[in-house]
């Protein structure tokens, strides 16, 4: 059953998600903005947000030779907030050098039309000797069956040899452990050298791939690096740690493997794999590590213009402005969106060329990343503006950048947006405020020393001093509201004491009535056992009659003792017949309790004893 | 037996106390006189566009002890003159924690910071909501629900029969007087709280650190409102306009609340 509401619950916590998530976006992201003819890039076109998505059917683009490879679909749920998307991914042959241009591409999702932002490709003539590291497997001249140096590899992919001091440059780590060596990574890759600084590593991918004829199982990991400063640095080594499981040395000559068709020296043509239980693996630690490589990083050039701050890369800008007609001195937002690749912790927001007649407050920024490692995204930059004059329009922003491919500062600037301001003066609208607040006063008789005629002008002064003098100090911090506490504190004492003076007074009467109840019981029971004599059998039964007397009468707290023959009758409203019995029976105890004989028999006769008893049973 | 002539002891005593009420109330009759022919004054010499001289009325009345509403609403209005911005507009929110319900001091103040384009503090949306009511009725709301809850609890505590209903009725009030001292701390401690400060200074930069050459975090108008969290020094820490913190130096801004 809890199950079943957890279920339910679940569900409709995701439909709800669903029902208000947010409207479908697209971004599209080159892995690579720098090829040479042959070498295959990946675009990945990522639809996030509810409803079906169809995307470009075809992409055509002379040069370059585009095919789709396939589509995956992600579905998140993280803290009860949904998400999913789909990854529609392409290769991109290049086929001729050139700077390419990917145009936006227009995707349909959830009844909406996207459009992906515009990509450049730039694809160099020369093949590009990658470089890499010089642990891959291969043949071996030594007898090194067991070598665990040929189950691994590790390749360190820097896409540029140059770049500029602050550029961002992706880089690719590839590691490759032989698929039945069961790998570990103990400790993760990590980029040595100086003069850079390196983004956190991410796991990008992990796959199988045949090198050699023999299969890998071939971890790529992804960063990006910064110079700090012009010169020539080698980048890496990469270095990392991994734990795999290798065959015992066997001194017994060993047979082919079945994987060393080509004569490769298989380290796996131990016997241990053909035969895992003719002997143990044992796991050995060993180190990866990839050669360096070259990079030289040259000085942005001089003469940057004033509102470069430092990015470096190929960005758009789009601007957009909220409200367009308002008075003077209202805020207008400006939202500033830079889309594109490059150091994004650099992108500043954009200034204002001319800002005569405007005030300005500081802007925030928010950045949403397209890419593992935050080269590729859009940063977008919320900057509230106010006219203090009339303006047709808003001042024109720019945001420039150094363009490494183009080797030049680039400036963007954002078009001149027009829009209304109302009012020359200052501050009109708060002068519609002040006459409604007039009459308020005027109902409230005060009088006004003087009244302006200005309607921007603020209200009369107020003669009358308010009647009582106030003070700042919140209530609860003043002594007379703690001193005030104390009367209901009292209230509460007396309360509680009167409470208990009551319980109190309840439990003596009750241990009273106890008393005399328990008192009667025994007498009762004394006089059916018919063992006692005259005098005490009517002291007795005469008692009983007291105690059931003062029981009866309990609210009043009747003395036992105080009852007498007519307090009794009238207590118990006793007929005549049995008023006269009860009289006998007081008047027979005081003749026994005072002259200690009696007239009549020195023993009481049953029907006497009977009697007695019925009148004292039927006493209630 | 008393001596014929004499004054009975307990007549004596009433004697004192009546002469003592008595002077204690015409003291303080004439200081509310002086009080007032100092704020009459003080009106007749902005009315007479002697805004200065104005001022210094109005001031030595609120140094004075002598606050009410009205009279830092009309000290508003002289430093609104002078075009003291800060301050008319640090005054006006005094009349407005002294009177929440101030129609000419909201107008006024309003006025005040279009023409100084100072900044606000944005209040959360809880304070917003917990905004309907004030500290003061927050602490007698807490007040009441706790008095009653407690006297519901000893109720139950010696009844004989205990009443479900009276048990619900006492948790609620305990329920409403807790509730109600979380509202007096949010408020206290909120935008408009205690903490609340104006910028009175021209030129005022908020800092990084205690230094005139520390980077500047946000240049502030007079009459910009802000938070102080800290004081170090002739400096102070607040929470600034647009979720921003920064050092300002003492001398620049002052406390709403007196």
């Amino acid at each position: 059953m809890l199950q079943r509401i957890l279920t339910a619950t679940f569900v409709m916590l995701a439909c709800v998600q669903f029902a208000f998530a947010d409207s479908p976006s697209v971004t599209a992201v080159l892995s690579n903005s720098e090829a040479t003819v042959g070498e295959t890039v990946e675009l990945q076109i990522k639809v996030t947000g509810p409803g079906d998505a169809r995307p470009p059917e075809e992409i055509s683009i002379d040069g370059l030779e585009i095919r789709s490879t396939g589509t995956s679909r992600q579905f998140e749920i993280h803290n009860f907030s949904t998400s999913s998307s789909v990854t529609y991914n392409y290769t991109i042959l290049p086929l001729r050098a050139g700077r390419f241009a990917i145009p936006p591409q227009t995707v349909h999702a959830g009844g909406k039309i996207l459009r992906t932002p515009e990509l450049a490709l730039n694809v160099a003539d020369a093949p590009g000797q990658r470089p890499q590291t010089t642990t891959r497997p291969g043949r071996s001249t030594q007898n090194q069956s067991t070598n665990p140096g040929d189950l691994v590899f590790a390749e360190l992919i820097v896409p540029k040899k140059t770049a500029y001091v602050g550029e961002i440059v992706p880089v690719q780590i590839r590691m490759g452990f032989d698929a039945r060596v069961h790998p570990r990574l103990t400790e993760p890759p990590d980029i040595t050298g100086q003069g850079f600084t390196a983004q956190k590593l991410q796991q990008s991918s992990q796959n199988l791939e045949t090198i050699n004829g023999r299969p890998f199982e071939v971890v790529t990991f992804k960063t990006a690096i910064a110079a700090a400063r012009a010169g020539k640095f080698e980048i890496g080594p990469l270095k990392a740690t991994a734990q795999v499981v290798v065959p015992r040395r066997r001194n017994a000559p060993r047979s082919r493997s079945p994987f060393d068709l080509f004569d490769l020296d298989d380290p796996f043509s131990d016997p241990f794999f053909s035969n895992p239980f003719a002997g143990f693996g044992e796991r050995r630690d060993i180190q990866i590590s990839s050669d360096p490589v070259a990079l030289e990083v040259k000085p942005l050039p001089p003469n940057a213009p004033p509102s470069f701050s430092g990015a470096i890369g190929s960005f758009t800008m789009a601007t957009d402005a909220k409200p367009k007609s308002v008075q003077v001195g209202d805020p207008i937002t400006v939202t500033t969106t830079i889309s594109g690749r490059g150091n994004f912790d650099r992108v500043n927001a954009p200034l204002l060329e001319d800002d005569r007649g405007w005030h300005k407050y500081p802007p925030s920024s928010k950045f949403k990343q397209d890419d593992e490692v935050g080269i590729s995204g859009t940063k977008t930059f919320e900057m509230v503006v106010s006219p203090n004059e009339n303006k047709q329009s808003l001042p024109v922003l720019a945001f420039s950048y150094f363009d490494p491919a183009k080797e030049q500062y680039v400036t963007l600037h954002s078009e001149a947006m027009a829009i209304t301001v109302q009012g020359g003066g200052p501050a009109p609208a708060v002068a519609a405020q002040a006459p409604s607040s007039a009459p308020a006063a005027a109902a409230r008789g005060r009088p006004a020393v003087s009244s302006s005629t200005n309607p921007q002008d603020i209200l009369y002064q107020l003669t009358e001093p308010s009647r009582a003098v106030a003070s700042f100090e919140p209530l609860y911090t003043r002594r007379a509201f703690w001193v005030a506490q104390s009367l209901p504190l009292a209230a509460l004492f007396v309360f509680a004491g009167w409470k208990i003076r009551r319980r109190r007074l309840d439990d003596r009467e009750a241990r009273r009535i106890g008393a005399l109840q328990h008192e009667a019981a025994e007498l009762m029971h004394k006089l059916r056992r018919d063992e006692a004599s005259p005098q005490e059998y009517y002291a007795e039964a005469s008692r009983v009659v007291r105690l059931k007397a003062a029981l009866a009468s309990r609210n009043r707290a009747v003395d036992p003792n105080a009852v007498d023959a007519e307090t009794a009758a009238e207590t118990f409203k006793l007929d005549t017949d049995s008023c006269d019995r009860l009289r006998r029976l007081f008047e027979q105890n005081d003749e026994w309790q005072y002259s200690g004989t009696h007239n009549g028999p020195g023993k009481i006769s049953p029907e006497n004893r009977r009697d007695v008893l019925e009148l004292i049973e039927n006493l209630k | 037996m008393h001596c014929s002539g004499s004054v009975p002891r307990f007549a004596q005593r009433s004697g004192y106390r009546v002469a003592l009420s008595s002077t204690i109330l015409g003291l303080v009759m004439a200081a509310s006189a002086f009080a007032q022919a100092d704020f009459a004054k003080a009106n007749e010499e902005f009315a007479q566009g002697h805004f200065k001289e104005a001022i210094a009325g109005y001031e030595a009345l609120v140094r004075a002890g002598q606050w009410n509403a009205n009279l830092f609403y009309d000290l508003g209005n002289a430093y609104f003159r002078t075009r003291d911005f800060g301050r008319a507009i640090l005054n006006y929110e005094r009349a407005l924690a002294l009177d929440n319900h101030h129609p000419e001091a909201t107008a006024n103040l309003q006025i005040a910071r279009d023409e100084a384009r100072a900044l606000e503090l944005q209040p959360t949306k809880l304070e917003r909501y917990l905004q309907f009511a004030s500290v003061n009725q927050c602490a007698i709301a807490a007040a009441v629900a706790f008095w009653l809850g407690i006297f519901g609890i000893v109720a139950l505590i010696f009844a004989r029969r205990r009443s479900a209903a009276l048990l619900l009725l006492s948790i609620l009030c305990l329920l409403v007087g807790g509730l109600a001292v979380w509202a007096i701390h949010t408020l206290d401690t909120g935008s408009e709280g205690r903490g609340l400060a104006i910028v009175t200074g021209n030129d005022v930069q908020a800092r990084l650190a205690t230094a005139d050459t520390a980077n500047s975090v946000l240049a502030l108008p007079p009459g910009s409102e802000i938070k102080i969290l800290s004081t170090r020094g002739d400096w102070m820490y607040a929470a600034l306009p647009n979720d921003l913190r920064g050092w300002i130096q003492t001398k620049n801004a002052e406390q709403v609340r007196l």
